[in-house]
């Protein structure tokens, strides 16, 4: 027979029981004494932080991201689209009549930028948030005493900097290369800063509601590149057949196109004020819906 | 704006419901959070304790009901109430782009705090994942993305933490450690809130527990209390003969059973809140054996499991 182990009266656990503890369920004195200090600390200091700092982080985070991967996001759009104006603009276009009274490579440099502004912008802020979806991450930025407009603030700034990065980067080139682009450089400036929001306000808003990687594909492959091939990019419109034309008229990035074409050459198929309003009313329109999401919590805070 | 902390209470909680659709995730619950104490909430998987504190932290922002954290409503008053607390999530989680250190800092800086650096190396040193520092969180082991979210936790320093599940999944060592760590946390100052379907952690680590089930707080003890009124022990021996039914007799407050005719099996309450002038267990059973002149062969112990207390309450409930 042999003996029953003593330490089987003693439950084994007890040994690593804090000493601290009361069997009250009572905080430990001295434990409630330091929560009070620490909780009217931390009370001290929320309600001196407005959270300009950590908008300021989230924008240095969200740069940081594409930055890391500047060979993605910054050098293969400038490279591909420089090989498209030498290819099109300079060899081909060296062939083609003048359009609207400039010489085709003008006229494409201006339609390749938007293209990528558009692009890039709507990818960043659309890659970026919806990733953290899927990694779990989103938490992060959820738990902070971030404000709605601060959140977006954080997420569109990077993305408007990669855009115009990009977007500045081929200009730049294209004028090295001989193409005259200045006709209005601060509207031309103006003018990719608004699109450069309004597309990654829109990739914020498609990112909140994806619920799956088709979708944030789905924008860019079946809606902004037809949209923007369609848009007067490589051709003016008053080159087409009737009745395309017309039909071109609703696309609005027929006008984001003209608008920038008319700060870097002058030149215009339509009015210019009317692509400024387009803009200008995408970026309202977005940046209320991405509001209302980030405010209401649709989709994030479920 | 509210008034500014004066209250009791850290955590308050009134009549907080949660429905998705016909499902009623957290059920009427009300809840008060004493400042410095450790507080387990226990539940089986999906009884609302993660709805729960969702709700709490800012993750779920539609719900009905009222949660005040120091006073501070947690949707009227978010930009306070969310630097108030901290919350480690269930599941692991990690963005892939950044360097550990440099995660922390960012984490850090998105609740304003300056000293960031300073504070991620001394989080990273007391996680020991200062090797680590810059590893890509991608590269970290389950267990050290783990202890990352903790310290992306504290990073700000939160009056009142929440550790969903903190240790599900994680090896034995580690979860001493972190063990370890809470306690020292709540000495040195910050209030906690764990969830756990660990019977062992909530009793190891809590000052009192809450038993949740189906979204409906179904009471709230402190830990004592909870282990008097249904913490069990249960001693099983395999004796050299039948078991007798004089020796069942005299056994009769331990709730005697017999699995087999030679299997002896009794069941007491923890043994810590046996009164002192109570026979311990073990020994009177011992005795009662010898003096029915039988040979004990062999002996296994252990105590209810988490389920059996649920069970219990939820009965003792209905």
């Amino acid at each position: 027979m042999m003996n029953p182990p003593d330490p089987m009266i003693q439950p084994a656990t007890e040994t690593v029981a804090s000493a601290a503890r009361r069997s009250d369920g009572m905080p430990p004195r001295e434990a409630e004494e330091a929560a009070r200090r620490h909780i009217t600390q931390v009370e001290r200091r929320a309600i001196g932080n407005h959270g300009s700092r950590g908008t300021w982080m989230l924008f240095r985070r969200e740069l940081a991201r594409f930055m890391k991967v500047a060979g993605q996001t910054i050098v293969s759009p400038v490279l591909t689209t420089i090989l498209w104006f030498i290819v099109f603009g300079f060899s081909l276009g060296s062939r083609l009549d003048q359009i609207n009274g400039i010489p085709y490579v003008d006229f494409l440099v201006p339609g390749l930028i938007m293209l990528n502004l558009i692009s890039n912008a709507f990818l960043n802020t659309g890659f970026s948030l919806f990733i953290s979806k899927v990694h779990g991450s989103v938490v992060d930025i959820l738990l902070t005493p971030l404000t709605p407009t601060q959140i977006m603030i954080g997420y569109t700034a990077a993305s408007v900097l990669r855009a115009l990065i990009i977007g500045g980067l081929i200009w730049l080139v294209a004028e090295v290369m001989g193409a005259s682009t200045l006709h209005n450089p601060a509207f031309t400036l103006a003018f990719m800063i608004l699109t450069s929001m309004a597309f990654s306000l829109f990739g914020l808003v498609v990112a909140i509601l994806a619920e799956d990687f088709d979708h944030i594909n789905l924008f860019p492959s079946f809606l902004i590149m037809p949209l923007t091939f369609l848009g007067g990019v490589f051709y003016s419109i008053e080159m087409l057949p009737s009745p395309w034309d017309t039909v071109s008229l609703v696309n609005p990035i027929l006008y984001m196109v003209n608008g920038l074409r008319y700060g870097m050459t002058g030149v215009t198929d339509v009015p210019v004020g009317l692509g400024l309003f387009l803009v200008t009313g995408s970026v309202a329109v977005f940046g209320a819906v991405a509001y209302w999401l980030l405010a209401t919590g649709k989709k994030l805070r479920e | 704006m509210a008034e500014p902390y004066s209250h009791r209470n850290l955590l308050s909680i009134k009549n907080l419901t949660k429905r998705y659709g016909a499902l009623t995730a957290v059920d009427d619950v009300s809840l008060e959070i004493r400042p410095g104490e450790i507080f387990a909430l226990l539940g089986v998987n999906g009884a609302g304790k993660t709805t729960m504190i969702g709700c709490i932290t800012g993750l779920i922002s539609r719900f009905e009901g009222e949660i005040r954290i120091a006073g501070y409503d947690v949707r009227k008053d978010y930009r306070i109430a969310r630097q108030l607390v901290g919350l480690v999530p269930q599941e692991l989680n990690f963005d892939g782009f950044f360097p550990t250190a440099e995660t922390l800092r960012y984490q850090g800086g998105y609740f304003g705090h300056r000293a960031n650096r300073a504070r991620a190396d001394e989080l990273l040193e007391t996680f020991s994942l200062t090797e680590k520092a810059d590893a890509n969180t991608r590269k970290l082991s389950g267990g050290m993305k783990r202890r990352l979210m903790v310290c992306k936790s504290l990073m700000h320093s939160p009056a009142l933490l929440f550790l969903d599940e903190p240790t599900a999944g994680v090896d034995v060592d580690l979860r001493e450690n972190l063990w370890n760590y809470i306690r020292k946390l709540r000495d040195s100052g910050t209030t906690i809130v764990l969830t756990t379907h660990y019977l062992e952690e909530a009793e190891n680590l809590a000052d009192r527990i809450g038993i949740i089930n189906r979204g409906r707080l179904l009471r709230v003890d402190s830990r004592d209390e909870l282990m008097r009124l249904f913490g069990r022990r249960w001693i099983e021996v395999r004796l050299s003969g039948p078991v007798p039914s004089g020796l069942m007799d005299r056994l009769d407050d331990f709730q005697p059973e017999t699995p087999a005719p030679d299997r002896l099996r009794i069941t007491f309450s923890e043994p810590a809140h046996h009164g002192s002038c109570d026979e311990a267990p073990v020994k009177r059973l011992m005795r009662e054996i010898q003096r029915a002149g039988l040979e004990m062969e062999t002996l296994e112990g252990g105590r209810n499991r988490l389920e059996d207390i649920f069970r219990e309450v939820v009965h003792s409930d209905a």
